[in-house]
Formats: structure tokens, C-alpha cells, sequence
């Protein structure tokens, strides 16, 4: 399958690691946006993007209001989500999962992590 | 004269009830005297304290400046790690094909010493590639360390907010520039930077728990074993 990720990070930090560890897992194909509305216009410029991993807290729109607005929308339902985050109370998982995420990581990830992730997501979307 | 008796009788209880009045009025005096006297001590006090909270309140903007002024430079440096990790990720990269090449296309002219000896190169230019990323794994610190300093700009930020409340109240008067609390989401005061491996094995059990729409029975239970 060819994959095409937006990444989706407020810290330009973060956006790095998560392309590299992308990059070291041969997943080269990446777009970036800096918050949800940006990343709502990205969404709109490549339409063969198929797998969204997204921070929570960024300002604007956050990563948790882009996976509502992506889930609400008709032409990027079917998108994979990934969220990375520092968030790890029971009840952040839980409104995360009810609005729409795939799978869920705790920052700082290692890139097993990640791929073990994305694996789980691309199966169960097969 | 009964009744002229009995007047004067109430009088007289009259004229002991106000004695007792004077009496205990000459042990408060002293007390009052007291009261009055701290009072004053205590004015002097409290004006300090009000011209040391207007201070603070003041300094305020600039200490959270401050701290978007360090998170700032530690994104830049951070920046700048990751430019000379990609270096030399890419230096490794470059040193591992010449390598390569050189193996493949001197195979039959290179003895055994120089074989080995080029095999061990290419393990150790494995393992520092290995090392450079794992450096590139661990400057997730200062996204985490960013959002606990956005934190504590939000606390600052909401003593402020409080403070100038208060003085606007007593005085009726706006003491420093209150700013605008930021919104909530954009930072998370739990972040840290620690060995998540455990934490992750839970959230994959919440997940797999989830991996069909929860009911609120569900949930409910999840937040009950908090």
C-alpha cells in the first residue's frame, strides 16, 4: 500500500522525530502541518494523503477538534489516525477514542512503538 | 414609702450595674489601647505587602515572557541538534556506501585482514548511526519539557489574572496589564519525560477494550478503577 502520512505537531521538534522515525521505517512519502486548521487545508491539497498522526495540545485547533472535524467530514472519514501525545489519563484515551482515533501513543514513543501502531491501524483497516 | 423604698432599691442595683460597667470598661481600656496599637503597627505592614503584591503582579508579564523566551531558545537549539544529527546520519550513510564499494568491487583483491577489518568499520558505522538516532528519540524531552513550562505560564498567568481581580475589588483600580489566559488545551501539565513502555501497555489495553464504541457502562468502569 502506498502510504502517504500527514503529520501533525505544533513543536517542529516533534515533526522531525516522528518524519525520521517515519523516514527509518522506509515511509517516506510525509506532509506537515503545525496545527488542525492547517492541517484541514493540507487534507484538501493532497487527497492522496491516507494516514493522519496528530499531536493533542497544539494551539488553534487541536489535534483532538481535527480528528471531530476529520470523522464529521464525509470526504476524510475513511482516514487512519494516529494519535501522539503526552496525555496519558484514562480519560483522555477514552475521548480520544470516542472521537475517532485509531490507536494511541504516549510521548516520548520509541519508533517500535510507532510502527508496531501503525501496523495495528493498516491491519485492521485490511 | 414602700413604693419609695422600692425605687430607690432598683437604684441602687442600677448604680452597682454600672459600676461593674466601669470596672470591666478599666480592664478593657488597656486591651483596646492594645487593639488600636497593633493596628496601627499593622497598617505600615499591610501597605508593604500591597506595594510587594502590586510588584509582583507588574513583574508577571515579563516572567512569563521569559519563559516563552526559553522555550523558544530550546526549540532553536533543539533545531539545531537535530540539522547536525541529519549531518551525520548522512555522513554515516555516505562513509557506509564507500565502504560497500569498495567491499564489492575489490571482493577478490582485499585478503582476509582487511576483509574482517572493513566488516568491523561497517558494524561500528551501524552502531553510531544507531546512537544518532537515538539521540534524535531523546530530544522528545523538549516538546515534553515545552508543555510543562506552558503549564506553568498558565499558572502564572491565572495568579495574575486573580490578583488584579482582587486589587479591582479593593480599589476599584486595574493594577498591571492583565492578560488574556490562554486556552487550556495547547499544553499538558502532566507531560513527562519518563519511560512511557508500561503506560503504553495500558493505553494499548484501553484501546483494544475500545476498539469498538464504548458503552457508557464501559467507561464508567474505566473511571471507577482510578
Amino acid at each position: 500500500m502506498n502510504l502517504k502520512f500527514l503529520v501533525v505537531d505544533d513543536s517542529v521538534t516533534m515533526r522531525r522525530i516522528v518524519i525520521n522515525s517515519l523516514s527509518n521505517l522506509n515511509f517516506k512519502n510525509y506532509v506537515e502541518a503545525s496545527d488542525g486548521n492547517e492541517a484541514l487545508i493540507k487534507l484538501e491539497e493532497n487527497p492522496d494523503i491516507n494516514f493522519v498522526i496528530t499531536d493533542w495540545n497544539m494551539p488553534g485547533m487541536t489535534g483532538l477538534e481535527l480528528v471531530k472535524a476529520i470523522r464529521a467530514s464525509e470526504k476524510f472519514n475513511h482516514l487512519a489516525i494516529l494519535m501522539v501525545t503526552t496525555r496519558g489519563l484514562k480519560e483522555d484515551i477514552i475521548e480520544a477514542l470516542k472521537s475517532g482515533v485509531n490507536n494511541y501513543v504516549l510521548k516520548p514513543f520509541t519508533p517500535q512503538v510507532l510502527k508496531e501502531k501503525i501496523e495495528q491501524i493498516l491491519n485492521s483497516k485490511n | 414609702m414602700k413604693n419609695d423604698a422600692s425605687v430607690m432599691n432598683k437604684l441602687f442595683e442600677k448604680l452597682d450595674d454600672l459600676k461593674s460597667i466601669f470596672l470591666y470598661s478599666e480592664k478593657l481600656i488597656p486591651v483596646i489601647q492594645k487593639l488600636i496599637d497593633f493596628m496601627r503597627n499593622t497598617i505600615p505592614l499591610l501597605e508593604n505587602i500591597n506595594q510587594s503584591i502590586t510588584e509582583t503582579t507588574n513583574k508577571i508579564p515579563t516572567a512569563t515572557n521569559q519563559i516563552d523566551s526559553v522555550t523558544s531558545a530550546t526549540e532553536m537549539a533543539t533545531t539545531e541538534i537535530l540539522d547536525t544529527v541529519d549531518k551525520i546520519l548522512s555522513e554515516i550513510a555516505s562513509a557506509r556506501a564507500n565502504v560497500d564499494n569498495l567491499i564489492n568491487s575489490q571482493n577478490g583483491f582485499l585478503n582476509e585482514e582487511i576483509k574482517e577489518k572493513l566488516s568491523l568499520v561497517l558494524v561500528s558505522l551501524d552502531n553510531i548511526n544507531q546512537h544518532a538516532n537515538n539521540v534524535t528519540l531523546s530530544l522528545q524531552v523538549q516538546d515534553i519539557t515545552s508543555q510543562q513550562l506552558a503549564a506553568v505560564n498558565y499558572l502564572i498567568q491565572s495568579v495574575q489574572a486573580r490578583l488584579s481581580s482582587l486589587f479591582q475589588d479593593l480599589e476599584d483600580t486595574n493594577i498591571g496589564h492583565m492578560n488574556k489566559l490562554p486556552d487550556k488545551n495547547v499544553f499538558n501539565e502532566n507531560a513527562r519525560y519518563q519511560d512511557t513502555s508500561q503506560q503504553q501497555k495500558e493505553i494499548d489495553q484501553i484501546v483494544t477494550a475500545n476498539n469498538s464504541p464504548a458503552s457508557q457502562d464501559e467507561i464508567d468502569k474505566l473511571f471507577l478503577k482510578k
